[in-house]
């Protein structure tokens, strides 16, 4: 025992006295990371982010978290990017390329001038690639904010768990780089990036309330769990060739649900995972395979859907398997039906039109900016596809007259002025019609929300 | 000046003598109601006390109060008399829509026992004015007796609760009377009354944190409610579907006379109105050839009533305007349901649950009423454990469709004959997920 003790920290003093200078590889790293500022733009509101985000070539293309863009922004919404490099208080303009489905990241390219003063990550990347061992010391980078001209600083870590959500994904003993940031070994190797932080379970006692109040706290500057390097260095090549990161896989299998261990058993489905089928979409690949809603898909492709932890994480795997296939390929789906498994060949679509890809125009005296009405609409609506008509509205503005007369967001208008509007163009048409006529009082619209109707009464002086 | 002197002292003495005698015997009239009821909501048969008032009707001993006092769920009711004397009673019929209910004393009880009650009478609730003194009488936090005073602050208010009564909905089909005579928890059921003691309303609901807004049930709906719930044990009313909205503000751009017509505001999916080709939107003109007004919200509850009173499968001739042109629909009502179903305890799965119904499921946009809702799970019972929880709603069981209460009661049944694994199936927002309740 006594010698085995020895032995490590033998083998320990051996690593580090073997590694590299950290200084050194730090210097070379640091041009590995970027600050991306850019303005996100509303009817009424201007507002700066910054994100944080990792060089993948030599374009000068960075990549951003999923989180890093509000989802219900559309990509014309978000004006001057700006890149800068770690520790600079001048930043270039900047280009957004758009999403990636599958990853989830956002892609900007810097301007050329500062090619020469960025390093893509794959330099950085092992020749062979290997998991990290528990406790392992690992690095990474943490940037501070605009007003410290994104001054960079060290976290080091130790890897505590590493896990597949479906990703997989390496948690460490405490915050070990900013989200969206490169994490390496000892050696200096390229092994992850970091993911959104997890929330950690606080209690909070205070003399108000001596009883303690659960929270959950979630550190958004760094994070402590980062994504392996093998999860990102094959999609690096995934640069959207247009901001809505078209074409998009679709199979149109909605709401799944995974089975836990106990319904599993009961339906004698051990050792693999499982999920319930809510509903299949209207028009859908999954429709046209004919799938049905209840459905319990069992396999992909003929492999067993693999059994993961928690229970909810196989549905990002299905998500993940349908993203990483194009748009025309097949998708064998082995489901349970009832008592009986049936064998469904899907052809993969391209998704509807999206909600951020909707036509949408603000009308500021009315209050009100319209969006076209989307398949999503439809769905969550829970209409069908031929009942797609009128407009949402997608933003009211507060106290104005829509808002006044009861308008909310997202309500679904109908008809304007008692007439029917079929269309975006004919909405629009009629909304700018109203809003030019200066001698006008008021106006009608009909409007449902959650199944039921209102007339509303729009007063305009 | 003497004159005047002597005239006001006669009509103080006249009023006084009247409230001598008729507001004596109304006092005499007023009782007390104890009520045990049972709840379904935590996963387990709970039984609840509560204390509301009443009033007595009828020389056979019917005692009128309200619905949120005395429902179906009461399994012990009992009446303390104006003598203080207990008698129990039992439930004829209630009526959550006009937050009212008939209780019937135990007679044989009363006649063994030798005891005595007095009734009151009604007044008419049409001719009070804003202003006029009134009176309630009640057993406010358990007083039994309490009589206070104030005036008609309203006589025509207007309010729907859709939540109001235990959960289901009021005020739909008739106004209240509001007054400023303190009406505190327990006078709910109580009577508000003239000076002479005639009973004007039922007091049923104040404005928690406000001063002095109490709400009660004009005498003219109690009556009919009354005659209704004695007969029959329930009101039946008819339903079409449309939601109405007054026509106030929008005259103008319907170009409509004033003084005429009712805004559709919504019409329910699949209700009759819909299947009719009643569409949100349209002008409701007249029903059945007279004409209706509904300009002002206090108009509504009326114009709900006479569509309400209809009897249940009678076609009614709506006539619309829509744009320009107003023609007839013919509507065949069907027969007016609560959004709340019957409710049930599953207690050995540790599960509350309550039959979905029309109502509910077209304002869940649930595909039928094959399924309940759940109200609740005990925690560490079965359904708890497998992850059910309050809202989920149950569409089968052992993959069966739920399409009664009595399947859900059978496969419980089952279960506690012989105990073994049961598989639901739920949705919970149209989420479908799979449990297993273990024994």
């Amino acid at each position: 025992m006594k010698l085995r003790r020895f032995f490590l920290i033998f083998l320990l003093a051996d690593l580090v006295g073997r590694a590299a200078d950290l200084p050194a590889l730090w210097a070379e790293r640091l041009k590995t990371v970027a600050a991306v500022e850019f303005y996100t733009e509303t009817e009424t509101e201007r507002r700066p982010t910054v994100a944080y985000g990792t060089v993948i070539d030599h374009k000068g293309t960075i990549i951003l978290p999923p989180v890093a863009i509000n989802p219900r922004m559309t990509p014309s919404q978000l004006k001057e990017f700006k890149v800068y490099r770690s520790g600079s208080a001048t930043g270039v303009p900047g280009t957004y390329l758009g999403q990636d489905a599958l990853t989830g990241w956002h892609f900007v390219r810097a301007d050329p001038s500062i090619a020469d003063a960025l390093a893509p990550i794959t330099d950085f990347a092992a020749k062979q690639f290997a998991e990290p061992a528990m406790a392992e010391e690992i690095w990474g980078i943490g940037l501070r904010n605009k007003d410290e001209d994104f001054a960079p600083y060290l976290l080091v870590s130790r890897v505590a768990l590493v896990q597949s959500l479906p990703q997989r994904t390496a948690i460490a003993l405490q915050e070990v780089a900013g989200p969206g940031l490169p994490v390496f070994n000892r050696a200096g190797e390229f092994i992850g990036i970091a993911a959104s932080s997890f929330g950690q379970s606080f209690v909070q006692f205070s003399r108000m309330d001596r009883s303690g109040m659960p929270v959950i706290l979630v550190n958004v500057e760094e994070s402590s769990a980062f994504q392996l390097a093998p999860e990102i260095l094959p999609y690096l090549p995934r640069i959207p060739t247009n901001v809505f990161g078209r074409p998009l896989a679709w199979l149109g299998a909605s709401g799944l649900q995974p089975i836990d261990p106990e319904v599993a058993k009961f339906l004698h489905l051990e050792n693999q995972s499982a999920v319930v089928v809510s509903e299949v979409l209207e028009g859908s690949p999954a429709e046209k395979a004919g799938m049905k809603a209840r459905d319990i898909i069992l396999a992909i492709d003929g492999a067993m859907l693999p059994r993961l932890k928690p229970d909810r994480v196989i549905v990002g795997y299905i998500d993940r398997e349908v993203e990483k296939r194009t748009v025309g390929a097949t998708m064998d789906l082995t489901v349970l039906r009832g008592e009986a498994k049936v064998e469904l060949k899907a052809v993969l679509g391209d998704e509807p039109r999206l909600t951020t890809e909707a036509e949408r125009k603000y009308f500021d005296r009315i209050g009100l900016t319209a969006r076209e009405f989307v398949y999503d609409d439809a769905m969550s609506l829970r209409i069908r596809k031929v009942a797609m008509a009128g407009v949402i509205a997608h933003f009211v503005k507060p106290n104005g007259p829509a808002a006044v007369a009861g308008l909310r967001t997202d309500d679904w208008i109908k008809e304007i002025d008692g007439v029917e509007v079929k269309t975006f163009a004919a909405a629009t048409a009629k909304l700018a019609e109203i809003e030019a006529d200066l001698q006008r009082a008021e106006f009608v619209l009909l409007v449902s929300r959650g199944g039921e109707t209102a007339v509303l009464r729009v007063k305009l002086r | 000046m003497l004159k005047f002197l002597v005239v006001s002292l006669a009509l103080a003495t006249s009023a006084s003598a009247a409230m001598t005698k008729g507001f004596d015997r109304l006092l005499d009239a007023v009782v007390r109601i104890d009520v045990r009821e049972v709840a379904f909501e935590d996963g387990a048969k709970r039984f609840a006390s509560s204390i509301g008032s009443g009033v007595i009707l009828s020389p056979e001993g019917l005692v009128l109060t309200n619905a949120h006092v005395a429902s179906p769920r009461a399994v012990e009711l009992s009446v303390t008399l104006s003598s203080l004397e207990r008698v129990s009673a039992r439930l004829v019929g209630w009526d959550h829509w006009t937050d009212l209910a008939v209780l019937q004393l135990d007679l044989s009880e009363v006649k063994r026992r030798g005891l005595k009650f007095t009734h009151a009478e009604f007044g008419d609730s049409s001719k009070l004015f804003v202003g006029q003194t009134v009176y309630a009488v009640g057993t406010p936090f358990g007083l039994t007796r309490t009589a206070t005073r104030g005036i008609i602050s309203n006589n025509n208010r207007y309010f729907e609760d859709s939540r109001g009564v235990n959960g289901y909905e009021t005020g739909t089909f008739n106004t209240w009377l509001q007054t400023d005579a303190a009406i505190n928890p327990g006078n709910s059921g109580g009577p508000l009354v003239t000076e002479e003691g005639k009973v004007i309303g039922i007091s049923s609901r104040g404005y928690l944190g406000a001063n002095n807004l109490g709400f009660a049930i004009p005498a003219s709906t109690a009556k009919r409610v009354v005659d209704g719930l004695t007969h029959d044990g329930s009101i039946t009313r008819s339903y079409i579907g449309i939601v109405p909205h007054a026509m106030q503000d929008f005259e103008t751009f319907y170009s409509v006379a004033l003084n005429n017509g009712m805004l559709v505001n919504s019409v329910d999916p699949g209700s009759p109105a819909a299947r009719a080709g009643l569409r949100a939107g349209d002008i409701l003109l007249a029903i059945d050839g007279a004409k209706i007004d509904g300009r002002f919200p206090e108009q509504l509850p009326p114009i709900q009533n006479q569509i309400a009173s209809a009897p249940v499968g009678s076609t009614l001739s709506l006539m619309v305007k829509r744009g320009q042109q107003a023609s007839a629909y013919s509507v065949v009502t069907e027969k007016l349901e609560s959004r709340v179903g019957e409710e049930w305890v599953l207690e050995k799965w540790g599960l509350s649950v309550r039959k979905v119904s029309r109502t509910f499921a077209r304002e869940n946009q649930l595909e039928d009423t094959n399924s309940v809702l759940v109200i609740g799970v005990q925690p560490g019972f079965p359904a708890d454990v497998a992850g059910l929880s309050r809202g989920d709603v149950i569409t089968k069981i052992n993959q069966q469709p739920v399409s009664s209460l009595d399947k859900v009661k059978a496969a419980h049944a089952a279960y506690e004959a012989a105990p073994k694994p049961v598989l639901v199936e739920a949705q919970r927002n149209h989420q479908v997920s799979l449990y297993v309740l273990k024994p």
